[in-house]
């Protein structure tokens, strides 16, 4: 994950800079919660023992030859506890939706709503807040975005601290 | 006999499979942790522990050099992670090398090797270059290497070691056997033993200190953004090991070091990938050397020209190097080519020195001192 990450990370910086047109960006909370805010019927903060309940996922990624678990909660699970629509329930605007997510660092990166939704595609992108059963180490948590089909790690933010979402089409 | 016949041909079967594999070298101990790959191994140059072991006799060894004075060992210093605190290297004739000594330590993950060469990828083709090349003259050696071959050939020690590693016939006095066995001596080196190492593949929490952990959340932090470049477990530029899937291609970079008039910006002869694609755009581009074992292998940079990692930090958080006044002056952040990684940044005192801390946790006591590395030589 870290080689894959070097790349689109360059890029990033200078590319990821999406102007949000709608919706108020989720203030960050305190340390180890995820705010989520932004185009949902219900803003949301996190906290570390909220995820600890939530359905588990675990994926595995292969960081460099090794194979690392990832344990977490889909993003999906946190988007529907927030009001978004996914799924049937996604309208044809309601497609037209992103999530901005942000570290601490400043750091962003953008999914499309779709993406993240187990009704429309199996990639399993999760909100991890365990590696190989222990926490993530400072430089990446104490949550981090973990897109295990991605082929590169770009997305896979570290240190993350927001949810916006954003609906282009009201 | 409807039982025996089966038996006796299983048997028959099972006397062969052992007999072959009494033949074939047993499998080298890389003595690996399991969170680590394998390094990618030439298939014409499989590695053994007697090949190894006759390659770290050649690598110490000062007939290696026209002139008996230098070793691959005397660029190559163990205690200084394999450099030699030069800030460009010196050959036995007295010749500077217009680039410093780089480490051996995890060379043999380098998708490339040396600073500036996406061409050179095969250790053995390497060796190559210090032991005859001209331009510098680094170990002096002429071609043909008979004259080589034959001091090789007259020492007491390697009849025995060319032909543990090789086979006593046909001849294994060649050259082709030398750098075989000195490339796979340099595969052995290799480091995982680092304090950092022990907290993050070990979670031994205590392994390094608070400074360190904070230093390295700057490390991996945008502002700064180092791992874009020292990326992974060599803190290296792309790496490439055994199975690796997708190939992990060289990458080199422009940090802003220099930047003089005209259309070299970089003061020759390094002028960096340039030299070999003579791209423009390449000027001034090179591998981001390792990070292991950094705090042992001063002064830095591709001519040495930064002396401490204080120095690096001032330079990374500048943007670039400005240089005010001489021959080299100029705003290296200017630099047309340089990486838009380095962009610049602030740190306050304590974070510089959390981030040094960082640096310091690579370092790897138990390579700069492993027996399996040591000169051979000093006890004879």
């Amino acid at each position: 994950m870290k080689t894959p990450l070097v790349l689109l990370l360059i890029a990033s910086a200078a590319l990821i800079q999406p102007r949000i047109t709608t919706g108020q960006a989720a203030p960050a909370a305190g340390p180890g919660a995820l705010t989520v805010g932004g185009d949902v019927k219900e803003p949301l903060t996190v906290t570390a023992a909220d995820f600890k309940a939530m359905p588990r996922t675990t994926v595995t990624v292969n960081e460099e030859g090794r194979e690392v678990k990832y344990e977490g909660v889909l993003v999906a699970e946190i988007l529907k506890r927030a009001g978004v629509p996914l799924g049937r329930d996604m309208s044809a605007g309601a497609v037209a939706s992103y999530v901005l997510a942000g570290a601490k660092d400043g750091y962003q990166v953008v999914f499309s709503v779709a993406e993240l939704d187990p009704g429309f595609t199996s990639n399993d992108i999760i909100i991890a807040d365990t590696i190989d059963g222990k926490p993530l180490f400072d430089y990446q948590g104490p949550l981090r975005i973990v897109a295990p089909h991605d082929k590169r790690g770009a997305r896979s933010i570290r240190m993350l601290q927001t949810l916006t979402v954003v609906r282009l089409r009201k | 006999m409807r039982r025996v016949v089966p038996t006796v041909a299983a048997g028959l079967v099972l006397g062969s499979v052992l007999s072959l594999a009494q033949q074939l070298p047993a499998a080298y101990d890389w003595q690996i942790p399991a969170a680590f790959p394998k390094p990618r191994i030439p298939p014409d140059n499989p590695i053994t522990g007697p090949k190894a072991e006759l390659g770290r006799y050649l690598f110490y060894d000062t007939r290696l050099s026209g002139n008996g004075t230098q070793s691959c060992a005397t660029c190559h210093d163990q205690a200084r992670a394999f450099t030699d605190a030069r800030p460009v290297a010196v050959g036995s004739t007295g010749q500077p090398h217009p680039r410093g000594s780089m480490s051996l330590v995890n060379v043999a993950f380098s998708a490339a090797l040396t600073w500036a060469n996406p061409l050179m990828t095969r250790l053995e083709d390497q060796a190559l270059v210090p032991m005859f090349g001209d331009h510098p003259v680094e170990l002096g050696l002429k071609q043909p290497a008979d004259d080589l071959l034959a001091r090789l050939r007259s020492a007491q020690e390697y009849p025995r070691l060319f032909g543990a590693a090789f086979g006593p016939s046909p001849d294994p006095f060649s050259l082709t056997n030398v750098v075989n066995a000195i490339a796979s001596f340099e595969r052995t080196i290799l480091s995982f033993r680092s304090p950092y190492d022990r907290y993050h593949y070990d979670r031994d929490d205590d392994a390094i200190s608070a400074a360190a952990k904070r230093g390295e959340q700057l490390f991996f932090s945008s502002p700064l953004s180092c791992f874009r470049c020292h990326s992974g477990f060599t803190f290296s530029s792309a790496v490439d090991f055994d199975g690796r899937r997708e190939s992990g291609g060289p990458e080199f970079h422009n940090t802003g070091l220099y930047n003089l008039p005209g259309p070299l910006s970089y003061p020759a002869p390094n002028t960096g990938l340039y030299e070999v694609t003579k791209r423009p755009g390449d000027v001034g581009k090179f591998k981001a050397p390792t990070l292991r074992n950094i705090a042992v292998t001063a002064p830095y940079m591709h001519d040495g020209s930064i002396a401490t990692l204080e120095g690096v930090l001032d330079h990374y958080s500048a943007g670039g190097r400005t240089i005010a006044d001489g021959l080299l002056k100029g705003v290296g952040h200017d630099n047309p080519n340089r990486s838009p990684t380095v962009s610049g940044f602030t740190l306050t005192a304590d974070q510089r020195a959390d981030v040094i801390a960082f640096l310091q946790a690579l370092t790897d006591n138990a390579v700069l001192h492993d027996p399996r590395f040591t000169n051979p030589w000093t006890h004879y």
